[in-house]
Protein backbone atom coordinates (compact mmCIF):
# COMPACT_ATOMS: atom_id res chain seq x y z
CA UNK A 1 0.00 0.00 0.00
CA UNK A 2 2.85 2.51 0.54
CA UNK A 3 3.99 1.48 -2.08
CA UNK A 4 1.62 2.51 -4.29
CA UNK A 5 1.45 5.80 -2.36
CA UNK A 6 4.97 7.13 -2.86
CA UNK A 7 4.52 7.72 -6.31
CA UNK A 8 1.34 9.46 -6.24
CA UNK A 9 1.94 11.69 -3.74
CA UNK A 10 5.26 12.11 -5.73
CA UNK A 11 3.43 13.05 -8.56
CA UNK A 12 0.80 15.28 -6.53
CA UNK A 13 4.10 16.92 -5.46
CA UNK A 14 5.68 17.78 -8.72
CA UNK A 15 2.04 19.13 -10.09
CA UNK A 16 1.79 21.46 -7.07
CA UNK A 17 5.57 22.83 -7.12
CA UNK A 18 5.91 22.32 -10.74
CA UNK A 19 9.31 20.86 -12.56
CA UNK A 20 11.64 23.55 -12.64
CA UNK A 21 10.67 24.37 -8.99
CA UNK A 22 11.78 20.54 -8.37
CA UNK A 23 14.67 20.97 -9.94
CA UNK A 24 16.03 23.59 -8.25
CA UNK A 25 15.11 21.82 -5.28
CA UNK A 26 17.05 19.07 -5.84
CA UNK A 27 19.52 20.90 -7.08
CA UNK A 28 19.63 22.66 -3.96
CA UNK A 29 19.36 19.65 -1.82
CA UNK A 30 22.37 17.63 -3.27
CA UNK A 31 24.48 20.68 -3.12
CA UNK A 32 24.15 22.40 -0.04
CA UNK A 33 25.99 25.60 0.63
CA UNK A 34 26.28 28.33 2.70
CA UNK A 35 22.43 29.08 3.79
CA UNK A 36 22.03 25.40 4.83
CA UNK A 37 24.41 25.78 7.09
CA UNK A 38 22.89 28.79 8.09
CA UNK A 39 19.58 27.34 8.26
CA UNK A 40 21.05 24.01 10.38
CA UNK A 41 22.44 26.74 12.83
CA UNK A 42 18.76 28.65 12.86
CA UNK A 43 17.22 25.65 14.24
CA UNK A 44 19.71 24.88 16.49
CA UNK A 45 19.59 28.51 18.15
CA UNK A 46 15.82 27.90 18.16
CA UNK A 47 15.74 24.60 19.72
CA UNK A 48 18.66 25.68 22.41
CA UNK A 49 16.06 29.16 22.83
CA UNK A 50 12.75 27.07 23.60
CA UNK A 51 14.74 24.86 26.25
CA UNK A 52 16.28 27.95 27.94
CA UNK A 53 12.17 29.27 27.79
CA UNK A 54 10.45 26.24 28.79
CA UNK A 55 12.40 24.00 31.03
CA UNK A 56 12.42 23.60 34.77
CA UNK A 57 15.45 21.92 35.45
CA UNK A 58 18.34 24.41 35.93
CA UNK A 59 21.01 21.90 34.27
CA UNK A 60 18.81 21.24 31.27
CA UNK A 61 18.57 24.95 30.90
CA UNK A 62 22.71 25.24 30.87
CA UNK A 63 22.75 22.10 27.85
CA UNK A 64 20.02 24.46 26.23
CA UNK A 65 22.69 27.53 26.23
CA UNK A 66 25.37 25.18 24.78
CA UNK A 67 23.28 24.56 22.03
CA UNK A 68 22.83 27.88 21.38
CA UNK A 69 26.19 28.83 21.40
CA UNK A 70 27.38 26.10 19.62
CA UNK A 71 25.17 26.89 16.59
CA UNK A 72 27.20 30.58 16.64
CA UNK A 73 30.05 28.07 15.92
CA UNK A 74 28.31 26.56 13.31
CA UNK A 75 27.49 29.80 11.89
CA UNK A 76 31.17 31.70 12.43
CA UNK A 77 32.62 28.17 10.82
CA UNK A 78 30.21 28.15 7.31
CA UNK A 79 31.40 31.98 6.97
CA UNK A 80 34.39 30.87 7.17
CA UNK A 81 34.76 28.97 4.79
CA UNK A 82 32.21 31.19 2.40
CA UNK A 83 35.22 33.46 2.99
CA UNK A 84 37.81 31.43 2.28
CA UNK A 85 36.28 31.06 -1.32
CA UNK A 86 35.54 34.31 -1.42
CA UNK A 87 39.08 35.13 -1.53
CA UNK A 88 38.90 37.41 1.45
CA UNK A 89 42.12 38.41 3.56
CA UNK A 90 41.82 37.47 7.14
CA UNK A 91 39.07 34.49 6.33
CA UNK A 92 40.12 32.27 9.30
CA UNK A 93 38.96 34.95 11.84
CA UNK A 94 35.61 32.98 12.06
CA UNK A 95 37.38 29.80 12.78
CA UNK A 96 39.29 31.70 15.61
CA UNK A 97 36.53 33.33 17.02
CA UNK A 98 35.09 29.77 17.27
CA UNK A 99 37.96 29.00 19.56
CA UNK A 100 37.15 31.95 22.01
CA UNK A 101 33.34 31.41 22.18
CA UNK A 102 34.46 27.32 23.14
CA UNK A 103 36.21 28.88 26.12
CA UNK A 104 33.75 31.20 26.97
CA UNK A 105 31.59 28.10 27.13
CA UNK A 106 33.65 26.13 28.99
CA UNK A 107 34.36 28.90 31.45
CA UNK A 108 30.47 29.41 31.68
CA UNK A 109 29.88 25.64 32.05
CA UNK A 110 32.16 25.35 35.66
CA UNK A 111 30.48 28.51 37.01
CA UNK A 112 27.34 27.94 36.47
CA UNK A 113 27.51 24.60 37.90
CA UNK A 114 29.12 25.62 40.78
CA UNK A 115 26.67 28.24 40.84
CA UNK A 116 24.27 24.98 40.77
CA UNK A 117 26.25 22.84 43.70
CA UNK A 118 26.26 26.13 45.72
CA UNK A 119 22.64 26.54 45.18
CA UNK A 120 21.64 23.02 45.56
CA UNK A 121 23.21 23.06 48.95
CA UNK A 122 21.12 26.09 49.99
CA UNK A 123 17.67 25.26 48.72
CA UNK A 124 17.48 21.59 47.53
CA UNK A 125 16.30 21.81 44.53
CA UNK A 126 17.16 22.16 40.71
CA UNK A 127 13.37 23.46 39.97
CA UNK A 128 13.85 27.11 38.71
CA UNK A 129 10.51 28.19 39.58
CA UNK A 130 11.41 27.03 43.21
CA UNK A 131 14.14 29.38 42.74
CA UNK A 132 12.60 32.62 43.50
CA UNK A 133 14.86 34.05 46.24
CA UNK A 134 15.15 37.87 44.23
CA UNK A 135 11.63 37.43 43.36
CA UNK A 136 9.12 39.57 45.22
CA UNK B 1 30.76 26.75 -0.60
CA UNK B 2 29.14 23.96 -2.11
CA UNK B 3 29.18 20.62 -1.22
CA UNK B 4 28.60 18.21 -3.61
CA UNK B 5 28.79 13.93 -4.06
CA UNK B 6 29.17 12.02 -0.79
CA UNK B 7 29.66 15.57 1.10
CA UNK B 8 26.54 16.62 0.15
CA UNK B 9 24.80 13.37 1.74
CA UNK B 10 27.21 13.44 4.91
CA UNK B 11 25.73 16.98 5.54
CA UNK B 12 22.00 15.92 5.65
CA UNK B 13 22.45 12.75 7.62
CA UNK B 14 24.64 14.60 10.31
CA UNK B 15 22.51 18.14 10.08
CA UNK B 16 19.35 15.91 10.77
CA UNK B 17 21.50 13.87 13.49
CA UNK B 18 21.81 17.34 15.43
CA UNK B 19 18.78 18.53 15.14
CA UNK B 20 17.14 15.71 16.25
CA UNK B 21 19.59 14.92 19.19
CA UNK B 22 19.19 18.79 20.24
CA UNK B 23 15.19 18.54 20.33
CA UNK B 24 15.70 15.39 22.75
CA UNK B 25 17.89 16.95 24.45
CA UNK B 26 15.69 19.77 25.31
CA UNK B 27 11.92 17.09 25.58
CA UNK B 28 13.87 14.33 27.44
CA UNK B 29 11.92 13.64 30.95
CA UNK B 30 15.65 12.44 32.67
CA UNK B 31 18.77 14.72 32.59
CA UNK B 32 21.25 12.17 32.30
CA UNK B 33 19.39 10.98 28.92
CA UNK B 34 19.82 14.87 27.50
CA UNK B 35 23.21 14.98 28.52
CA UNK B 36 23.92 12.11 26.42
CA UNK B 37 21.63 13.62 23.76
CA UNK B 38 23.61 16.65 23.96
CA UNK B 39 27.00 14.99 23.41
CA UNK B 40 25.32 13.54 19.78
CA UNK B 41 24.08 16.69 19.16
CA UNK B 42 27.73 17.97 19.53
CA UNK B 43 29.56 15.77 17.88
CA UNK B 44 26.98 15.82 14.44
CA UNK B 45 28.24 19.77 14.56
CA UNK B 46 31.63 18.61 15.06
CA UNK B 47 31.12 16.41 11.67
CA UNK B 48 29.34 19.42 10.08
CA UNK B 49 32.86 21.73 11.05
CA UNK B 50 34.99 18.37 9.17
CA UNK B 51 32.39 19.03 5.77
CA UNK B 52 32.58 23.17 6.43
CA UNK B 53 36.85 22.63 6.56
CA UNK B 54 37.47 23.51 9.94
CA UNK B 55 39.37 20.01 11.17
CA UNK B 56 41.09 22.13 13.96
CA UNK B 57 37.88 23.24 15.51
CA UNK B 58 35.92 20.39 15.24
CA UNK B 59 39.10 18.63 16.97
CA UNK B 60 38.64 20.98 19.61
CA UNK B 61 34.95 20.44 20.17
CA UNK B 62 35.11 16.96 20.77
CA UNK B 63 37.92 17.51 22.84
CA UNK B 64 36.79 20.15 25.21
CA UNK B 65 32.80 19.81 24.78
CA UNK B 66 32.15 16.56 24.79
CA UNK B 67 35.85 15.32 26.94
CA UNK B 68 35.67 18.53 29.49
CA UNK B 69 32.23 20.03 29.32
CA UNK B 70 30.02 17.34 29.48
CA UNK B 71 31.47 14.79 31.89
CA UNK B 72 31.39 18.11 33.96
CA UNK B 73 27.61 18.22 33.28
CA UNK B 74 27.28 14.64 33.91
CA UNK B 75 28.90 14.65 37.21
CA UNK B 76 26.97 17.40 38.79
CA UNK B 77 23.44 15.99 37.17
CA UNK B 78 24.44 12.67 39.24
CA UNK B 79 25.66 14.79 42.07
CA UNK B 80 22.35 16.66 42.29
CA UNK B 81 19.85 14.66 40.72
CA UNK B 82 16.72 13.87 43.07
CA UNK B 83 15.56 11.60 40.75
CA UNK B 84 11.90 12.45 40.97
CA UNK B 85 11.64 13.63 36.77
CA UNK B 86 12.47 10.70 35.07
CA UNK B 87 9.57 8.55 37.66
CA UNK B 88 6.71 10.85 36.25
CA UNK B 89 6.68 12.36 39.42
CA UNK B 90 7.80 16.00 38.52
CA UNK B 91 6.58 18.40 35.57
CA UNK B 92 9.95 19.13 33.49
CA UNK B 93 8.34 21.67 31.53
CA UNK B 94 7.30 25.48 33.66
CA UNK B 95 3.87 26.42 33.78
CA UNK B 96 1.42 26.13 31.02
CA UNK B 97 1.05 29.76 29.80
CA UNK B 98 5.19 30.20 29.99
CA UNK B 99 5.30 27.36 27.75
CA UNK B 100 2.64 29.22 25.38
CA UNK B 101 4.28 32.32 25.27
CA UNK B 102 7.82 30.83 24.18
CA UNK B 103 6.56 28.90 21.75
CA UNK B 104 4.55 31.38 20.28
CA UNK B 105 8.17 33.30 20.13
CA UNK B 106 10.22 30.47 19.32
CA UNK B 107 7.95 30.39 16.32
CA UNK B 108 8.32 33.75 15.30
CA UNK B 109 11.58 33.45 15.79
CA UNK B 110 12.08 30.51 13.43
CA UNK B 111 10.04 32.43 10.72
CA UNK B 112 12.57 35.99 11.03
CA UNK B 113 15.49 33.86 11.08
CA UNK B 114 14.87 31.73 7.56
CA UNK B 115 13.29 34.82 6.01
CA UNK B 116 16.61 37.02 6.95
CA UNK B 117 19.06 33.98 6.42
CA UNK B 118 17.60 33.45 2.87
CA UNK B 119 17.11 37.56 1.96
CA UNK B 120 20.82 38.23 3.53
CA UNK B 121 22.41 34.98 1.67
CA UNK B 122 20.74 36.49 -1.55
CA UNK B 123 22.29 39.69 -0.86
CA UNK B 124 25.65 38.00 -0.02
CA UNK B 125 25.91 36.00 -3.64
CA UNK B 126 25.42 39.30 -5.43
CA UNK B 127 27.83 41.58 -3.17
CA UNK B 128 30.50 38.97 -2.90
CA UNK B 129 30.01 36.44 -5.29
CA UNK B 130 32.47 32.73 -5.40
CA UNK B 131 34.70 33.17 -8.40
CA UNK B 132 34.39 30.52 -10.80
CA UNK B 133 36.95 28.77 -10.11
CA UNK B 134 36.57 27.89 -6.95
CA UNK B 135 33.15 25.77 -7.52
CA UNK B 136 33.30 22.37 -7.61
CA UNK B 137 33.61 19.69 -5.01
CA UNK B 138 36.01 19.63 -2.83
CA UNK B 139 37.96 22.72 -3.84
CA UNK B 140 39.53 24.54 -1.13
CA UNK B 141 42.09 27.33 -0.57
CA UNK B 142 43.66 25.98 2.00
CA UNK B 143 45.45 22.91 0.57
CA UNK B 144 46.28 19.81 1.76
CA UNK B 145 49.92 18.64 2.58
CA UNK B 146 51.56 15.65 1.02
CA UNK B 147 49.71 12.57 0.96
CA UNK B 148 50.44 9.92 3.25
CA UNK B 149 51.97 6.46 3.65
CA UNK B 150 49.00 5.09 1.83
CA UNK B 151 48.99 7.48 -0.53
CA UNK B 152 45.53 8.74 -0.37
CA UNK B 153 45.23 10.04 3.00
CA UNK B 154 45.64 14.04 2.86
CA UNK B 155 46.41 16.29 6.17
CA UNK B 156 45.05 19.49 5.64
CA UNK B 157 46.65 22.76 6.48
CA UNK B 158 44.08 24.00 8.28
CA UNK B 159 45.28 23.33 11.72
CA UNK B 160 48.48 25.21 10.29
CA UNK B 161 46.72 28.08 9.06
CA UNK B 162 44.81 28.53 12.34
CA UNK B 163 47.40 28.48 14.61
CA UNK B 164 49.43 30.99 12.50
CA UNK B 165 46.54 33.36 12.88
CA UNK B 166 45.75 32.75 16.45
CA UNK B 167 48.94 33.53 17.37
CA UNK B 168 49.48 36.57 14.47
CA UNK B 169 46.05 38.68 14.84
CA UNK B 170 44.41 37.02 18.60
CA UNK B 171 47.50 36.75 20.79
CA UNK B 172 45.91 39.86 23.28
CA UNK B 173 42.29 38.04 23.25
CA UNK B 174 44.11 34.78 23.41
CA UNK B 175 45.62 35.70 26.57
CA UNK B 176 42.75 37.21 28.04
CA UNK B 177 41.38 34.17 27.25
CA UNK B 178 44.06 32.08 29.51
CA UNK B 179 43.38 34.39 32.31
CA UNK B 180 39.61 34.37 32.24
CA UNK B 181 39.64 30.72 32.38
CA UNK B 182 42.40 30.72 35.55
CA UNK B 183 39.47 33.36 36.92
CA UNK B 184 36.89 30.62 36.13
CA UNK B 185 38.70 27.72 37.92
CA UNK B 186 39.12 30.10 41.14
CA UNK B 187 35.74 30.94 40.80
CA UNK B 188 33.70 27.90 40.67
CA UNK B 189 36.17 26.14 43.90
CA UNK B 190 35.17 29.07 45.73
CA UNK B 191 31.73 28.92 44.76
CA UNK B 192 31.25 25.03 45.46
CA UNK B 193 33.10 25.22 48.83
CA UNK B 194 30.96 24.03 52.01
CA UNK B 195 30.92 25.93 55.04
CA UNK B 196 33.14 23.14 56.79
CA UNK B 197 35.26 24.17 53.98
CA UNK B 198 35.39 27.93 54.35
CA UNK B 199 35.46 27.37 58.15
CA UNK B 200 38.67 25.45 57.86
CA UNK B 201 40.08 27.76 55.79
CA UNK B 202 39.38 30.13 58.41
CA UNK B 203 37.02 32.05 55.34
CA UNK B 204 33.91 33.17 57.02
CA UNK B 205 32.57 36.18 59.03
CA UNK B 206 32.90 35.27 63.04
CA UNK B 207 29.46 36.14 64.07
CA UNK B 208 27.43 33.94 60.82
CA UNK B 209 29.68 30.94 61.90
CA UNK B 210 28.82 31.67 65.41
CA UNK B 211 25.24 32.02 64.62
CA UNK B 212 25.57 28.38 62.07
CA UNK B 213 27.51 26.66 65.36
CA UNK B 214 24.71 27.54 67.34
CA UNK B 215 22.51 25.22 64.35
CA UNK B 216 24.68 22.84 63.81
CA UNK B 217 27.45 21.58 66.58
CA UNK B 218 29.76 19.37 64.10
CA UNK B 219 31.45 23.13 62.92
CA UNK B 220 32.97 23.69 66.29
CA UNK B 221 35.24 21.16 65.98
CA UNK B 222 36.70 22.59 62.92
CA UNK B 223 37.67 25.78 64.90
CA UNK B 224 40.70 24.88 66.88
CA UNK B 225 42.26 24.24 63.18
CA UNK B 226 41.61 27.87 61.97
CA UNK B 227 43.60 29.35 64.60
Amino acid sequence: MLNSFIPILAFLFQEVVGNDRLAQMKHAATHPDLSKFLVIGALLFIIGVAGVLTRRNIIVIFMSIELILNAANLNFVAFSRYLQETGSVNALAGQIFTVFVIVVAAAEAAIGLGIVIALYRNKETIWVDEIDLLKW
Amino acid sequence: MILSGYEALFFWIFALAAIFAALLTVMARNAVHSALFLISSLVSVAALFVLAGAEFIAGVQILVYVGGVMVLFLFVIMLVNVGAEEHGREEIFNNRRQVTASLIFCFLLVAGVLYAVNEGYRGLQKSRPIPENALGAGTRPTETGPPGATGTSMITKDTEAVGNSLYRYASLPFEIASVLLLVAIIGSVMLARTLKQEASADDVDPELLQEEIARDSELAKLEPQSE
